[in-house]
């Protein structure tokens, strides 16, 4: 099912989140399974509550146990199994091997440390250099993001850079040691749309530069289609459908992601007079899965969707949904 | 196309500004303005909806607020079906100002003046038993809300006649704006936040009908289920509070709450930004459908420049406290005028891999200037692609360069204005 021509750099499988809470335990993640070949750039789309946050978090054991549980599941990272790994081994990774890029950048950059601390932290935490080779080493990265005066904004607290700047920042202190993995969690989100092309052109700059693998996570589809190699599509805690970006843009096999393209209105191109809507609200995620998330909102569903929960199924060279109808026939599939 | 000439204008705004004050130092001194909104016009025809766009920042919100007087204005008049919001006479402003002034002085003077009148008569017997102070006490009082109320309306009367400013053309008071407050609703960004978690949905539905109608017990609840059929929320959950609702669903309490009064205008303030993008679209149907029923104007403020041009008629671009564009929204989204259009519009990703490989992107270097510091002349020339000398001298003028669309900028000097 998962043919890659090129080696995995991170291969993830069959993981499984669960939260407990008063109300019973919360489903987030549910055998999600993906891997990703040394320097593409995965996108992973999803509503809020798909679950594409809390998997990027379970795999490196960013989330706080308890309420969180990793009940299952497998990262194949480097030879070693992420999630079994403890939390020395996982510290030396987080920062210097596998590198974060968070949403809002005023709340995960400290605003209490200058730039120039937390951008040499990890670099002397991790990379063991010395002060002076440290603030060279900043400077370097801060002009490869592209902030300008580099030496004296070192000095600068993150209150006194603009949203943008602050996102380059956090993208810089991702890229301070090398990593070979960064995932992106939704990091132009919380920015204005000029601002997220410059972002968006400053990773397309860099990853030809250092050309490391990177997951982006978004809810937005057009960010998906400019820069991503792979496309995962996340619903209620499952992976509904993987593709290659053109691929799954042209040819999109699930009733989700069909629905998902057709909801979301145009800038350019021929304007609908109404827009496509999907009715109903999102599955809770209470309780285990045993039939499809995604039935009662589906325009397609029969009844074995709710007996059976779909699995992966292969349609083309590298792509895969999980779903029991075919739009090609129109009928279900014979699986 | 909607026909912009054969409507009726029902708001029309001209000149609008809203400075927010800073006050630095020890001495708390006024020393420079926070320019939200510098100057913005526009109008917006009966039963159209106009679209307000812009980035985080530029002033749209404040804009949306400030027209429906949520804001005391800094400038400028906003016309709403007829009645004047807010001063379209400058002198009268400077009136109102004044009346302000005088009217908290002479207040304060009736108290303090009529207090110390109780108290010395008192003091020298010539008030003595307990009625007596009682009714002399109530009399001070009466008499300062008295001058509080129409020290405003004298001043009004007497300054406006020697300054030759006719009544009408003052901004009305709070009481005057409250009777006009039904005609003008808003929807709110975050529902969250814009419903109170301790009040019912019928409660917070029927707010405004206790507000601002005689309507019995019995016809209050009538109507409140007529408007949750009209915005499609179940009548059986009409007891129940908004933390137990979607987020989709709450926008639709706020939708109802905003309806209650039949209102002809709404500002709607980012309506969708909060919700997932499967539900964005059911709430944008549910707008579209309540406008045709109901024959209701919009002003639909969005960051979401693809949404816009699926809802609104016509659509305003703000950058920093202006208008740097009004087009009818096919002309604007084909044919972008100003530079801060293009950019922002080619700024928006496709969700579409092969237009993005196709895409002549315009991408914006640096970010937007401070408002409380706006660069001299054009807003836009530190950041704009074909800036000229002209743009750090002058600032642009917002004029019409062909039928129904106007930009503010000096690439299209040479135009002649029609009309």
């Amino acid at each position: 099912m998962l043919d890659g021509a090129k080696p995995s750099v991170l291969d993830v499988k069959d993981l499984k989140t669960v939260f407990k809470t008063r109300r019973g335990e919360v489903h987030a993640v549910n055998n999600v399974s993906f891997h990703l070949e040394a320097g593409e750039l995965l996108g992973v789309v999803g509503e809020s509550g798909s679950g594409k946050s809390v998997t990027m978090m379970s795999l490196i054991g960013l989330l706080p146990s308890p309420p969180a549980e990793v009940r299952n599941g497998q990262v194949n990272f480097g030879g070693m199994d992420l999630l079994r790994a403890d939390e020395d081994q996982l510290r030396a990774i987080r920062g210097a091997r596998i590198g974060f890029v968070f949403q809002d950048p005023m709340t995960s950059l400290n605003p209490v440390f200058n730039v120039g601390f937390q951008l040499m932290e990890p670099l002397r935490k991790h990379m063991g250099l010395s002060k002076s080779k440290a603030r060279k080493r900043a400077v370097e990265l801060l002009e490869l993001v592209g902030i300008p005066d580099a030496q004296r904004r070192l000095k600068d607290f993150p209150h006194q850079f603009s949203g943008g700047m602050r996102q380059r920042v956090m993208i810089a202190i991702a890229l301070a040691c090398d990593p070979e993995v960064l995932i992106a969690d939704e990091p132009t989100t919380a920015l204005d749309v000029t601002i997220q092309a410059q972002i968006l052109e400053l990773v397309a700059e860099l990853r030809k530069k250092l050309g490391m693998a990177i997951v982006w996570i978004t809810h937005d589809l057009g960010v998906i289609a400019g820069i991503a190699d792979r496309v995962l599509v996340m619903y209620g805690g499952q992976v509904v459908e993987q593709g290659p970006v053109r691929e799954l843009f042209a040819n999109p096999k699930h009733p989700y992601t069909r629905a998902l393209l057709e909801t979301v209105p145009h800038v350019r191109g021929a304007r609908a007079e109404r827009l496509k809507v999907i009715q109903g609200q999102p599955p809770m995620l209470s309780g285990q899965p045993t039939a499809c998330p995604f039935r009662d909102r589906c325009p397609e569903a029969m009844p074995r969707c709710a007996q059976e929960n779909p699995w992966r199924i292969s349609v083309g060279h590298s792509h895969d949904v999980a779903c029991f109808w075919d739009p090609d026939t129109g009928e279900a599939r014979d699986v | 196309m909607f026909d912009a000439s054969q409507q009726r204008k029902l708001v029309s705004v001209r000149g609008l500004k809203m400075y927010f004050p800073i006050y630095t130092g020890l001495l708390r001194r006024h020393t420079g303005d926070v320019k939200a909104v510098d100057g913005v016009s526009f109008d917006i025809y009966e039963g159209e909806t106009l679209g307000l766009v812009g980035e985080s920042g530029c002033g749209k919100s404040t804009c949306g607020r400030a027209v429906l007087r949520l804001y005391e204005p800094t400038e400028g008049s906003i016309i709403i079906d007829g009645k004047e919001l807010a001063w379209d006479n400058i002198e009268a402003r400077r009136i109102s100002d004044q009346a302000d002034r005088i009217g908290r002085w002479a207040t304060w003077a009736a108290f303090l003046l009529g207090a110390a009148l109780v108290i010395w008569l008192g003091a020298t017997e010539m008030l003595t038993g307990a009625w007596p102070i009682v009714i002399a006490v109530l009399a001070v009082l009466v008499a300062t809300y008295l001058v509080s109320r129409l020290s405003r309306s004298v001043i009004y009367r007497l300054r406006g006649a020697s300054e030759g400013v006719s009544v009408d053309e003052f901004a009305p008071d709070d009481r005057a704006l409250r009777r006009i407050r039904p005609t003008m609703q808003m929807v709110f960004q975050d529902p969250q936040a814009s419903l109170n978690p301790r009040m019912t949905v019928a409660d917070i539905i029927g707010e405004p009908l206790s507000e601002h109608s005689n309507k019995t017990g019995k016809e209050r609840l009538n109507r409140i289920y007529e408007l949750m059929d009209e915005v499609g929320l179940n009548r059986d959950f009409a007891n129940r509070y908004p933390h137990e609702f979607s987020g989709g669903q709450r926008q639709r309490i706020g939708i109802a709450r905003a309806l209650a009064l039949n209102p002809k205008f709404i500002v709607c303030d980012e309506p969708i930004a909060a919700l997932d993008v499967s539900i964005q679209a059911q709430v944008v149907n549910l707008l579209e459908d309540l406008q045709t029923e109901l024959g209701l104007t919009y002003l639909f403020i969005s960051h979401d420049l693809s949404m816009v041009r699926h809802i609104a008629d016509r659509v305003a671009v703000m950058y920093l406290g202006k208008i740097v564009e009004l087009a009818p929204r096919d002309g604007l989204y084909e044919d972008p005028h100003h530079p801060y259009t293009k950019a922002l519009l080619s700024a928006v990703p496709e969700p579409d891999p092969v237009s993005h490989d196709e895409a002549n992107r315009v991408i914006l270097q640096g970010d937007v200037p401070s408002p409380s510091n706006p660069p001299k002349g054009c807003n836009f020339c530190t950041r704009c692609p074909s800036v000229m000398d002209i743009c750090h001298q002058i600032d642009p003028e917002f004029r019409e360069v062909s039928a129904g669309r106007f930009v503010a900028c000096h690439l299209f000097n040479d135009t002649q204005t029609a009309g």
